[in-house]
């Protein structure tokens, strides 16, 4: 089991969720035509896997259809937390090699999902991917990152690569193909550690409310640009630290402190 | 009271349409050119053929009700070729 | 020549597929419904109300699981003019308890509730895949479909086309002698979200029970009607133009249906009633005067495709008509495949069920009422004829004395312009149809 792509039955976001509308996010979508692209270039079988209750079978057989070979789901329902999402799906995929996953869910998505697998699998982690060069033994891996630069990647397995939607278009499933995949046996297996509920906000997100200094400029166009133009932003206020990872999430807290993103 | 009055596109926008990158539906601009007639600008129930200022006609597929409406009322050959979008595409229905 | 992948393929998951595929599979042949949208009705709009009785024996208590939104037992007509409105208004405590008679319903709902039968049958339900083309073989008999999948040939003993009312399989195998424009309307419809007990309120009704209204006079220059229909915490209300006409005049469909909204009869109706869904599908309104031939070698046509919808001008009945033809479809099928014999002979069945049931039945009978109903008589001067002969009527012009009927009718017969002759004519023609 080599190559892996994690699929989500979801629905649109503020519908109820309809088994008629529910199914595969553009970004697992692109997940799974990467996988399958690199199943093809590495001569591999893909395997799909979700965490859901049994409906999600739909997207599973889509994934099958599209010329996975092999589909797991693990017994959960809708509503999982993601850090027990990713705990179930590692704990399946332990000899993975490469894991595509969508960047985030459409529900309620935090993208927590995929990192939290490259934890459990000791694995290199490129998340958010928004371009993706398949090159054999490595992918290439372009990421956004604030202030409109890019991040280069070379990944190498074991890896996880979360995508955006629309990096790459699904293929679409032959019809002899998509008359198997409705026979074909899904793996149902019982998730190995407990599988709790999900809390999350059901409001808006909304950013608290913070004061910005007037943009400075002769012409109009001038602050325009100190407004919008990445690079100005960012010489503003751009930092570039070199800490070990646990003091740099205590500055990055500080700093949302300072920025009025935070309150205590 | 009166019902506040609300836009056509605001209109459109209460029905879900999974666009196709393909337009299924072509229209051909030179046969329109010289059609006084113009059936499809008044029954289309999409309001997708909009005419333009030169005389000129423009058709965006996207909004399409898939109805078939276009096609039967136009009375010239080749102005339009009409086809469904591929297959899981184009408008989705809720509560009609 | 190559072998069939399966017995039957069913084309379209409306009303009429999915019970063509409910009978032949339940009859163990191996079926497979195509369904073009991403789940069965995604593509499907109606004006509201089902008919379902049809339904008795393919599924016993339907109504216990189907997904309906009121039953319906109040039905109206109206006659509008600008500032008249003439309602002839029935209700049946009757037909609010099984086996009811008529019921809204969302096609989305609905349509996706009869194929899940379909593929609780044993069918093979493929959404997302859409029919592009006819396979024949070198004698013309239709041996399978084109899909727009790679691979996507599919071959079969027998074909049912159930793709509604543009069936470009219909007419890609020549089963259409002709189409004229003039033989369909285009449908309009908003849905609109109010309360239930507004709902409940304004059209006088508890719990499930809903309104069915159908209105002539609502369209202006354009020959059509209009509808009003409840659904639980919805309104539908729309209109149906008659196409050549709606293209040769200057008001666009969703301004007629705005002007429906408007009339003093309807406004308090629909006030406040926020819009959720506006959609749009033809109907084809001729009835016999444009139906194909029913089978071909390899093919049945059923539903809309045939053009089966009962359109006795703005009376609409089509999902019955469609889910009959349907069912009476996959019954000929199971009949021909057991005798081994898909010619034309073989599927002869098929246009004999149609025949001795009321699906034909109904349409001889009501031949001539969408003519009729649609004619610029019924649409433009009948309406004010008869709203003004009730006005007068009914109004109290002390100290004059009341006049008699027939001399109102005679008056105002005349003030409208119309001939004695023509009204005794269409009086007849109506009562052969409707009586
Ligand atoms: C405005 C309006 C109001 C109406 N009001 C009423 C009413 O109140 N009551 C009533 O009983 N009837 C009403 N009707 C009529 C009724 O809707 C139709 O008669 C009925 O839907 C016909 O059913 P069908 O199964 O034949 O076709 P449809 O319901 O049209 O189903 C055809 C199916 O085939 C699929 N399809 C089409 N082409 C392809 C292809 N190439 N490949 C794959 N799939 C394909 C479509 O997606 C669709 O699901 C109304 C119609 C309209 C438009
Ligand atoms: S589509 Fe047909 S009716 Fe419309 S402008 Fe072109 S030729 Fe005329
Ligand atoms: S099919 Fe109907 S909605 Fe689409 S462009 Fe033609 S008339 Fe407009």
């Amino acid at each position: 089991m080599s190559i892996v792509a994690c699929v989500k039955w979801v629905s649109h976001p503020g519908e109820p969720h309809d088994e008629r509308f529910a199914g595969m996010s553009m970004a697992d979508q692109s997940a799974l035509e990467f996988a399958l692209q690199q199943g093809e270039l590495l001569g591999q079988p893909v395997t799909v896997i979700t965490v859901g209750p049994a409906g999600a079978d739909k997207v599973l057989r889509d994934a099958l259809a599209c010329g996975a070979t092999r589909a797991i789901r693990i017994e959960a329902p809708t509503t999982a937390a993601g850090t027990d999402v990713a705990t179930a799906i590692a704990d399946h995929i332990a000899d993975a090699e490469w894991v595509w996953c969508g960047d985030y869910s459409l529900d309620r998505g935090a993208g927590s999902v995929p990192p939290f697998i490259a934890a459990h699998l000791g694995a290199e982690q490129a998340l958010g991917v928004i371009a993706v060069t398949l090159l054999g033994a490595t992918v290439h891996a372009t990421r956004r990152l604030d202030g409109g630069r890019r991040e280069l990647l070379e990944v190498t397995a074991p890896a996880v690569v979360s995508v955006e939607g629309a990096t790459a278009r699904l293929r679409r499933a032959g019809l002899q193909h998509l008359r198997s995949a409705a026979a074909a046996t899904i793996e149902v297996m019982p998730a190995t550690t407990p599988i709790h509920r999900a809390e999350f906000m059901v409001r808006p997100y909304r950013p608290r409310a913070r004061e910005l200094p007037a943009p400075t400029g002769e012409s109009p166009l001038d602050r325009l640009r100190v407004l919008t133009d990445a690079a100005a932003a960012s010489a503003a206020r751009g930092e570039t630290v070199h800490l070990a990872p646990a003091d740099a999430a205590a500055r990055i807290v500080h700093a949302l402190r300072d920025w009025g993103y935070r309150d205590s | 009271m009166t019902d506040r009055i609300i836009s056509f596109q605001e209109r459109m926008d209460t029905a879900e349409f999974r666009v196709h990158h393909q337009a299924h539906i072509v229209v051909d601009s030179r046969v329109c050119a010289d059609c006084s007639t113009r059936e499809c600008v008044i029954a289309c129930p999409a309001n997708l053929f909009i005419p333009t200022s030169d005389g000129g006609l423009v058709f965006n597929y996207e909004q399409c009700f898939e109805c078939g409406t276009c096609y039967i009322v136009c009375n010239r050959e080749g102005a339009i070729s009409w086809s469904y979008p591929e297959g899981g595409h184009g408008v989705v229905f809720r509560r009609t | 020549m190559s072998t069939p992948d399966v017995d039957v393929i069913v084309v379209g998951a409306g009303p009429a597929g999915s019970c063509a595929a409910i009978v032949a599979a339940r009859a163990g042949l191996d079926v497979v419904l195509l369904e073009r949208g991403p789940f069965p009705g995604s593509k499907n709009m109606y004006g509201g109300v089902v008919y379902p009785r049809i339904l008795d024996t393919l599924i016993p208590n339907w109504w216990e699981e189907a997904p309906i939104q009121r039953w319906v037992t109040r039905r109206s007509t109206m006659l509008l003019t600008d500032t008249q409105a003439l309602t002839i208004d029935f209700r049946s405590e009757a037909w609010g308890e099984p086996p009811y008679n008529g019921a809204t319903a969302f096609r989305p709902d609905w349509d996706h509730w009869l194929a899940g039968h379909a593929e609780a049958a044993g069918a093979q339900v493929l959404t997302d895949t859409t029919v592009v083309g006819l396979i024949r073989d070198p004698g013309g008999a239709v041996v399978g479909v084109r899909t727009d999948r790679p691979d996507g040939d599919l071959r079969a003993k027998v074909v049912i086309a159930c793709d509604g009312v543009n069936s470009f399989l219909a007419k890609e195998a020549g089963l259409y002698e002709h189409t004229d424009a003039k033989h369909y309307t285009l449908g309009v419809k908003e849905t609109l979200a109010l309360p239930k007990e507004v709902i409940d309120e304004r059209f006088a009704v508890r719990d499930r029970h809903g309104v069915d209204i159908e209105i002539l006079g609502c369209t202006g220059n354009v020959n059509g009607g209009g509808f009003l229909y409840t659904g639980l915490d919805t309104l539908a209300v729309g209109v149906v133009l008659k196409l050549p006409k709606l293209a040769a005049q200057k008001k666009r469909p969703e301004e007629i249906v705005a002007g429906l909204k408007q009339h003093p009869a309807i406004a308090p109706l629909v006030q406040g009633a926020e819009l959720k869904e506006y959609s749009a599908h033809l109907i084809p309104e001729a009835g016999l005067t444009m139906m194909p031939k029913m089978t071909m070698p390899g093919m049945l046509v059923a539903g809309d495709a045939a053009a089966l919808c009962l359109a006795a001008g703005i009376w609409l009945e089509g999902v019955n008509f469609a889910m009959a033809s349907g069912m009476y479809a996959g019954e000929a099928v199971v009949e021909a495949l057991q005798a081994n014999d898909t010619s034309a002979t073989g599927l002869a069945g098929y246009q004999r069920r149609l025949s001795d049931t009321f699906v034909l039945k109904d349409h001889r009978k009501l031949h001539r009422a969408p003519e009729l109903v649609l004619s610029d008589r019924v649409q433009h001067l009948y309406p004010g004829m008869v709203a003004n002969v009730a006005e007068r009527m009914f109004r109290v012009d002390n100290p004059h004395p009341k006049p008699g009927l027939r001399r109102i009718l005679n008056e105002e017969r005349k003030k409208a312009g119309v001939r004695r002759r023509d009204l005794l004519r269409d009086g007849w023609t109506g009562f052969r149809s409707f009586g």
